[in-house]
């Protein structure tokens, strides 16, 4: 088992989120960093979607009950195996009694933790994501807390030690142009593709709202319509909401542009007064981003298969 | 002119608009019929429809451009379409600690209690689509005369079954939530369950009659 010494700012068990509800009001969920998942999932040779722990800011603590392999990834939220430092990207052994450990950092907002094997986690709907709004999934429905005790089957033996190098975190976010543009204030987009926007205090798993000294402000409407992750909104006020993974399966705000699959990870790692710039870019160079992302995981996952006995 | 654009949005997902945002009844019967015959066609993860909108998440995100000529084709062929909704009587408990905004909302609209739950249960409503909440059907249409703005400031608790409306619309709250809507009773049927295979009671396009219940506190 994990237990749950210190809950943190936001921990929840997340996987690469649900799936086909959405015309039910079901929305995604799922990690902020579904690249991330799948190389903490690699590098224990577990399925690319067993459920992780999405650890939001550090301040969080766990206790192994059981000596188990497990691996980090995302962001370097300075994590500590029994005060030792450990590295996002690799996988490591822990014994029955030691203690993991994350913190606060400056320039990262979301690690990963993986065990071998995955956590044992029940499906609700086809996901062993956490709903955090409606409350099902995951752990319970909800965030962790202090004292939950999280099953896997234990390990053993320590595998050998192994690491993975992960995409870059970047701000710069490449995005493609909405098909609400039209109804905005003549030159909505370019000023929005010109601006450097700063990541307000408002950004949790719904989305991330920006500011910006000069904003365009406009009186456009539109019906509500579906919304997704990587959808940016732009309300009346000129200041972008990026939707991301717990956001709501429809909205009325204009959509200006939306972010690539393979640069909406970049939000897990962007927070408040943090910059970020964006890119207009193609379907086609959308979707040739989103095949290199898969073959850096294909490549990994080849190399690492040669590596086993 | 065209009474709809169809385009890719994002790198996934399909939206069919119609250009108005308040469908006729009839538009509305050809969504629902276009609705019905995407997701029959297994070929997307899912199918959202909205007031006046359709979105659909494409498995095969290369053949975008075959799905927006099949979807405005598929339109057109469901002029004729027919589409036989799902009818449910849902039983409400009316006013009181039930319906904590009833006593107050009728001295607004200068009616007595009594006519405006007549008036709230006299209509046959159709789920025009879910969202906000898993299960949260948007019901349309509210008479005229219950038709009024949300509240300035929402309640950061809305108790779940609670009865409610808001603009043309009325709704059943299927989990506890914040919500800005005023609230008119209370129904006990369970409207969503993440465990069953079909989670969500209410579908897109089923209609929805209110019953005021004889234990009601105002409805004797």
């Amino acid at each position: 088992m994990l237990t749950v010494i210190k809950q943190g700012v936001l921990c929840s068990i997340q996987d690469t989120g649900r799936h086909g509800y959405r015309h039910l009001g079901v929305g995604q969920s799922g990690a902020l960093d579904p690249i991330a998942v799948k190389l903490a999932n690699l590098l224990l040779n577990n399925d690319l979607n067993e459920p992780v722990i999405e650890v939001t800011i550090g301040l969080a603590q766990f206790e192994f009950t059981a000596s188990i392999n497990f691996s980090i990834t995302g962001g370097d939220l300075r994590a500590k195996l029994n005060g030792h430092p450990l590295y996002p990207g690799w996988r490591y052994f822990a014994e029955s009694g030691d203690i993991l450990s994350f913190s606060t950092s400056h320039n990262a907002q979301r690690a990963y933790l993986a065990v071998r094997g995955g956590f044992l986690i029940d499906n609700v709907l086809n996901a062993k994501s956490t709903d955090i709004q409606a409350q099902f999934g995951g752990y319970n429905g909800r965030a962790l807390k202090m004292g939950d005790q999280l099953p896997f089957h234990a390990d053993k033996t320590p595998l050998p030690h192994l690491g993975v190098k992960q995409p870059d975190y970047t701000n710069e976010v490449r995005v493609l142009k909405g098909p609400h543009c039209d109804k905005l204030p003549k030159g909505s987009f370019e000023h929005f593709l010109q601006t450097k926007w700063l990541v307000s205090d408002m950004n949790n798993r719904m989305g991330s709202r920006l500011t910006a000294n000069n904003t365009v402000q406009h009186h456009a409407t539109i019906a509500s319509q579906a919304v997704h992750p990587g959808v940016i909104q732009y309300p009346p006020n000129g200041q972008p909401i990026v939707l991301l993974n717990d956001c709501q399966t429809t909205g009325g705000y204009p959509i200006i542009a939306s972010v690539i699959s393979a640069d909406l990870r970049l939000f897990s790692q962007l927070g408040s007064q943090q910059s970020c710039k964006f890119i207009g870019v193609s379907v086609s160079q959308a979707h040739h981003a989103m095949k290199k992302l898969n073959s850096h995981l294909a490549q990994f996952a080849l190399a690492n298969n040669n590596n086993k006995e | 002119m065209s009474d709809h654009q169809c385009y890719l949005l994002g790198e996934h997902a399909i939206a069919f608009v119609l250009e108005t945002s308040n469908p006729s009844s009839n538009e509305q019967r050809r969504l629902f019929a276009l609705t019905s015959t995407l997701m029959n066609l297994g070929a997307f993860f899912d199918v959202v429809p909205a007031k006046s909108s359709i979105t659909v998440y494409l498995k095969t995100p290369q053949d975008h451009p075959i799905w927006i000529k099949r979807i405005t084709t598929l339109w057109h062929e469901c002029e004729m379409a027919s589409f036989k909704p799902t009818t449910h009587r849902f039983t409400v408990k009316y006013g009181g600690d039930y319906g904590p905004d009833l006593s107050s909302l009728a001295n607004t609209l200068s009616l007595p209690e009594k006519d405006l739950i007549e008036l709230h249960a006299s209509v046959t409503y159709q789920v025009e689509f879910l969202g906000f909440l898993p299960g949260f059907g948007y019901l349309g249409t509210l008479p005229n005369a219950l038709q009024v703005p949300r509240k300035k400031t929402p309640r950061t608790r809305v108790p779940k079954g609670s009865v409610a409306i808001a603009q043309e619309l009325t709704a059943i709250y299927p989990s506890s939530s914040p919500g800005g809507w005023h609230l008119l009773g209370i129904c006990d049927t369970p409207l969503f369950n993440p465990s069953l295979q079909q989670p969500s009671l209410l579908m897109p396009g089923d209609h929805v009659q209110f019953i005021p219940s004889k234990g009601g506190l105002c409805s004797q």
